[in-house]
This record gives C-alpha cells, structure tokens and sequence, in this order.
C-alpha cells in the first residue's frame, strides 16, 4: 500500500523539480534572463547585478517590438531560465513563436486593466463572416513611470522567486530603481500639471501612456525621425494644427535637420523624448528618462530646445 | 515410454480432426482467463500511469470522465471548453504550473495536442530527431506515428478537416515537422503536438492571407475605405506557414478568450494542490479541477467489477469444457474398445495400454499449452494497441 502510494508521488516529486527548482546554471548562482526591450534589460541586470546574464536578443539599430525572430533565435530564447516580457501586446513576434509558459514573467499584469487599447489602421473582412478589426493596445507602458515601477517590481519578483538565495542582494538593487522611477512619475506629475493643456504633438503613436499619465494634450502623427515626411504628411500634419494648435513636437529619437526647419517654419519646435526601447548609444536607461525629464522641462521654461 | 509416446503420436496425427479440435477447447479454456487478465492488467497500467503522474487537471464542468480521457488519452470525445483566461487564473494565483491542452483536432486520424513547450518537460520526453517547435506552424510528432507514416523532419503533415462536409470551413493547415519525439510508451507516441497558436491556427481563430492593401483584383476588394478594407472569400488566404508568409500570420480577437479543452495544474506542492482545489468548489464555478488519479481508479474499480463477473462466467464455461473433453475421451476409448483388445491380444499389458493413452492426452495437453502461450505471447505483442483501442479511444 505504502509502496503504490510513494510511486506517483516520487513520480510527481521528479515532475515539480524539473518544472519548479532552478536549473543547473541558476543553482550555480547566473540565471540567463532574456528580455523583450531595453528598459526591462535593465530592471534585470541592475536588480540582479552578478547573479544573471541579461539578454536583449535583437539587434540595437531596431524597435524590439517589431523584432522577426528566426528559429534559431527562438530556440535560443527557450533556452532561457526566464523571459521577461512586457505585456500589453509589445512583442508583435511573441504570436508566431512558442516559448515555454514557465519560462514566460509578463511584467505588467498587476495593471493589465489598465491597458490602452487602440484601433490600428485598417480592418478588413473575408466575405460573409463580418468585419475583423485589427484592434491593439497601446504598449509604450514604461512611459508612466508607476508602470515602470510595478514592471521593476515584477522583475525583482520573479528573479527573488528564481533564485531565493540572493533576495537580500535584489532587494538592495531593487530599491534605488523603484526610488527612481516614483521620482520621475512625481515630476512628471508636477510637469504635467505645469503645462496644464498645452498642446504638444508627438512625433509617433508611442507617448499613450506618458500622455494619460500627465494629463498631457497631445496628439500624434506618424513620422520617422530619420525619414524626411512626405507632402501627405506635411498636409495631414497642418491639418492637425488647426484643431491642435501645438508649439512644440515630441520625437522618439533626433530627427532630420531639413524636418526641424521645417516645422520651425511652422510655428514647431522639436524636441526627443525617447521611450528607449532599444539600448541606448550611451548612458543608461535612468539616465535618458532624467534626460526627457529635463528636455521637457524647455517647455516650461520656454527656452531654447536642445536636440 | 518413447514407443508409447510415438504410437500416442501416430494416432494423433491420423485423427488430426479429433485432436485439433481437442487441443482448440484446451487452448480456450486455459487462454481465456490469462487473457483478460492480461488485458486488464496492461489497461490499468496504461490509464494509471499517465493518471499518478498527472497531479490536476482543470476543464469545463461536466463529464470528468471524458474530461480525463480526452487529455490524457486523447480519446475522441470531447470535453466542454475553458478559455485561457482559466490559465491567466492559475498563473496569477501562483499556485500551480498551467499547462494548457487543446485536443480537438486531427492529422491523417491522429490528434493533434495543441499545448506548450512545457508538456515535453513535464512528461520528462526528450526529442531523438530535430527540435521542439519554435515556429507557427510547426509540429513534433510521437515516434510510433513517424514509424507509421514514415515521416522524417523536415516532411510535412496536413491537418483534416472536422467535417468533411464543411465546405466553408477552415482550409487544413500543412505542417512542418520540426521533431520526432523518443519511444514514451504510452499515447503520446501516436500523437502530433503542436503549439497552441497552431492549433488556433488550424481552427481558423489566426489566419495568413494576402496583404489586402496591395490586391488590385476588384473581385478581391470589394470596398475599401481609410480604416476598412473588405474582401471576398476569394482572397489567397495561405495554408502553410513559412518564412515568406509569416509576417502575414494574425489572429482576430481577444486571445483570452480562445479555447482550451484543458489545463495540467502542476502544484508547487500538497498545500498549493489543496488551496487550488478549494478555489473550483464553488456552486457558480463553471469549471472543475478533478484529480486525474482518482476518476481512473473509480473507472478501474468498475473495470474490474466487470472483470469478477467475466471471472465467474469462465469458470462456468471452463467447468462445461472440461466435462465436454473428459466425454469426448469416455467416448473415444469406448469407441476404440476393439483396438484395445488387439493391443492385449498382441501381449501387451493394462500397464502399456494406460501407457499408450496418458501419452496421447499428454501431448493433446502439451500442445495446447504451447498453443495457448503462444497465443498470449502475440496478445502481449499487440496489448497496448488492444487496450487503446478497447478501453481508451
């Protein structure tokens, strides 16, 4: 009787330590951390420090989100300890590849109710089944800097629940981060709060979150900053300004002297605020977010911007 | 004794039909109850060992019968189904490991599992040719059925339609075979396994068609505007999934509510089972969380009444067989009377005659073990196949 009893449960005792205990390389104290996008490489590397090996596996020159996995790179994603996705539909590649569910840590479920859903530009259907809209979410989420803190939360979670030994260490790391991060979302606040409606345009449907965050009134278009825009989009944009009277434009990244002449001529100034999605050319993560801080704050002071 | 055991031969042999027929009777009588007993033994073996290593399974409230055959067994009936949002529950509650299951459809009358990369891990299977799947629209497939269909990796698989006569249904999706799973020993070797999204993929809930901004074909489009573009169902929708065509690849909806027919809840341990198990009890729960171990013990409990029954109606025939032969040889000897008085007139003894005949009966009985076991030799051969399809399917 004893004995057909402890077989399943050795049975399902071997099952729990392949799912649930850490692996050879975690029991040697590096996890191999794979990630979607920079800002989550960095929570990881900075609350682990030396006890996991981050990855961002997608080249630097691209958006992470758009990133088209080959197999090769989704098998060595597999082979990581953990993945540490964003959520809110950011990896537009995670649908076509399969990744293991325990590996998996969405960062942002604690405020997934929270999403912004948006209507993506065209919706078809076949025939008689009815419309399809191709709707989506707004996924920019590190933007409102208290998403940023809860994701560097999750990531703290989930690396303390991986590998419990080094909590003591995370914790240490973890809190300067969290620190950080509250005292961009109060500044924010109080900028937003400062430019109490203006106007602003962004350069790319890519600041929902910053914008619900801090109240800001901006609208967005759909430019490159390193693609000139076209006549269509010159049009389209003036078109906006009436109805958006705008002085001032927010870029994701430095855009073409010729465009910022132009705009100028409009009434525009130009300005970056990056989402540093990718990895930056210097500095870090903490260190570009201060920098859109402080290049947002021209606005209020009305000088001179600083690209 | 070897002169005894070569007349017992001879006459044998001439009476050919008298002793096949003997032998037939004995072989029945003795094969009949092993058997069965065979049978059930490797039934409750297969269901049970799947059954101990499978901790919780969670499904639509209903059946838990079919529900634990269904993802265990892949038997065709079909349980009600959950939605992923059930696995979102598990994952949130940090209790168990989801393993989703999604066991609804077929390739060349062989299921596909629809689930994740961690069913290999937890059943402990390792992969003996190629990969796991890493791609839409890749499969691994058991290694009986690559045996079957003579499939290497790289080769393709179509999926069947559910009904032949749904015309306007999914078209079959062609599969690549990225991996071939090592021998398990249980239902999983005649299976294809796919990842979740693929199987979506094959219901039709994902699709890859033409990039409908660049048709020019007006029978194609039949309207478009600045945010709708409709179509005709003459739009090339693709029906393999590859490297050109994956960008196109897209699924409609809100994914959490997409189908599952299942979920393995792996519990952290005892108290994580129990907290789990206390959170389906409620009367409004349209889901149940059953423990796969005993509903089949219940079903081999039920299995095994039968089984007394079967026992006792053997025993009844095996006492009339026996009584049958024991006739046929008083009738046989009684009709061989003159024969055995031309054995005493030749000088042979009582002793040699009662020889002579215990070598016939003897061989008659010899013969029908060695029949009898070989018959159970090739039963146990072909057991597993027969309990599948006896018990399981």
């Amino acid at each position: 009787m004893i004995k057909s009893i402890a077989y399943p449960l050795h049975v399902i005792f071997l099952a729990f330590s392949v799912l649930f205990v850490p692996d050879s390389e975690a029991e040697e104290g590096v996890l191999n951390v794979s990630t979607v996008n920079y800002p989550l490489k960095f929570f990881a590397e900075s609350i682990a420090g030396k006890h996991a090996k981050v990855s961002l596996p997608m080249p630097t020159d691209i958006d992470p989100a758009f990133w088209s996995p080959n197999a090769e790179d989704v098998i060595n994603l597999q082979k990581a300890d953990m993945i540490l996705l964003n959520g809110a539909n950011y990896a537009k590649w995670l649908p076509k590849v399969s990744l293991p569910l325990s590996k998996l840590v969405n960062t942002s479920t604690k405020f997934r109710d929270q999403y912004i859903p948006i209507e993506s530009g065209v919706k078809h259907n076949h025939g008689a089944r009815g419309e399809h809209s191709h709707t989506g979410t707004a996924f920019t989420t590190w933007l409102d800097f208290s998403f940023a803190a809860e994701q560097a939360e999750a990531t703290f979670n989930a690396l303390s629940k991986k590998t419990p030994k080094f909590k003591e260490t995370y914790v240490k790391n973890f809190i300067p981060i969290q620190e950080s991060l509250l005292a961009f979302d109060t500044e924010l606040t109080q900028i937003g709060s400062v430019l109490n409606g203006m106007a602003l345009i962004g350069s790319h449907p890519v600041y929902q979150y910053l914008k619900k965050r801090y109240h800001l009134n901006l609208q967005s278009v759909h430019w490159e900053p390193e693609e000139a825009p076209s006549e269509e989009q010159w049009k389209a944009l003036k078109q906006l300004l009436k109805a958006h009277p705008a002085k001032w434009m927010l870029w994701e990244g430095n855009p073409k002297k010729e465009t910022v002449i132009k705009l100028e001529a409009l009434g525009l100034q130009s300005l970056v605020f990056t989402p540093s999605a990718n990895v930056p050319e210097k500095g870090d993560f903490l260190s570009e977010m201060k920098g859109n801080i402080e290049r947002l704050k021209i606005i209020i002071n009305n000088s001179k911007p600083i690209l | 004794m070897m002169d005894s055991l070569y007349l017992a031969w001879r006459y044998i042999v001439f009476n050919r039909k008298k002793t096949i027929t003997l032998i037939t009777c004995i072989s029945l009588v003795i094969f009949l109850p092993f058997a069965l007993k065979s049978l059930l033994n490797e039934s409750e073996r297969q269901l049970m060992s799947r059954a101990t290593t499978t901790p919780l399974l969670v499904g639509a409230k209903g059946n838990s019968l079919d529900l634990v055959m269904n993802s265990l067994y892949f038997s065709k009936e079909k349980p009600d189904f959950i939605s992923m949002k059930s696995v979102d529950k598990i994952i949130d509650s940090g209790l168990a490991l989801p393993i989703p299951l999604y066991i609804r459809f077929q390739a060349r009358e062989h299921p596909i599992i629809g689930t994740s990369l961690d069913y290999f891990e937890f059943r402990n299977y390792k992969i003996k040719w190629g990969r796991a799947f890493a791609m839409l629209g890749e499969c691994v497939v058991g290694a009986e059925l690559a045996t079957h269909l003579n499939l290497k990796v790289g080769d393709n698989l179509l999926s069947s339609p559910e009904n032949l006569f749904d015309l306007a249904g999914v078209y079959p999706l062609k599969m690549t075979i990225s991996g071939i799973l090592d021998k398990t020993n249980s239902t999983d070797d005649s299976a294809v396994f796919v990842d979740l999204k693929t199987a979506w993929v094959i219901q039709g809930l994902g699709h890859g068609h033409q990039d409908v901004k660049k048709i020019e074909d007006s029978s194609v489009v039949l309207s478009q505007s600045k945010n709708l573009v409709t179509t005709s169902s003459k739009i090339k929708q693709y029906t393999e999934i590859n490297i050109e065509n994956l960008e196109s690849f897209h699924f409609h909806g809100d994914p959490s509510i997409y189908p599952l027919t299942a979920i393995i809840a792996v519990p952290q341990d005892e108290k994580s089972a129990t907290i789990l198990r206390g959170r389906y009890l409620s009367e409004q729960q349209d889901q149940q969380i059953v423990r796969p171990k005993k509903i089949i013990e219940d079903l081999l409990g039920n299995i095994f009444r039968i089984k007394d029954f079967i026992d006792a109606i053997v025993l009844i025939v095996a006492i009339a067989m026996i009584l049958a032969i024991f006739l046929v040889f008083s009738l046989s000897f009684r009709l061989r009377q003159k024969e055995i008085n031309t054995i005493f007139h030749l000088g042979c003894n009582r002793a040699t005659v009662f020889q002579l005949i215990s070598a016939e009966i003897l061989i008659i009985i010899l013969a029908s073990g060695v029949l009898c076991f070989l018959s159970l030799q090739i039963l146990q051969h072909f057991q597993d196949r027969v309990v599948h399809t006896l018990f399981i399917s």
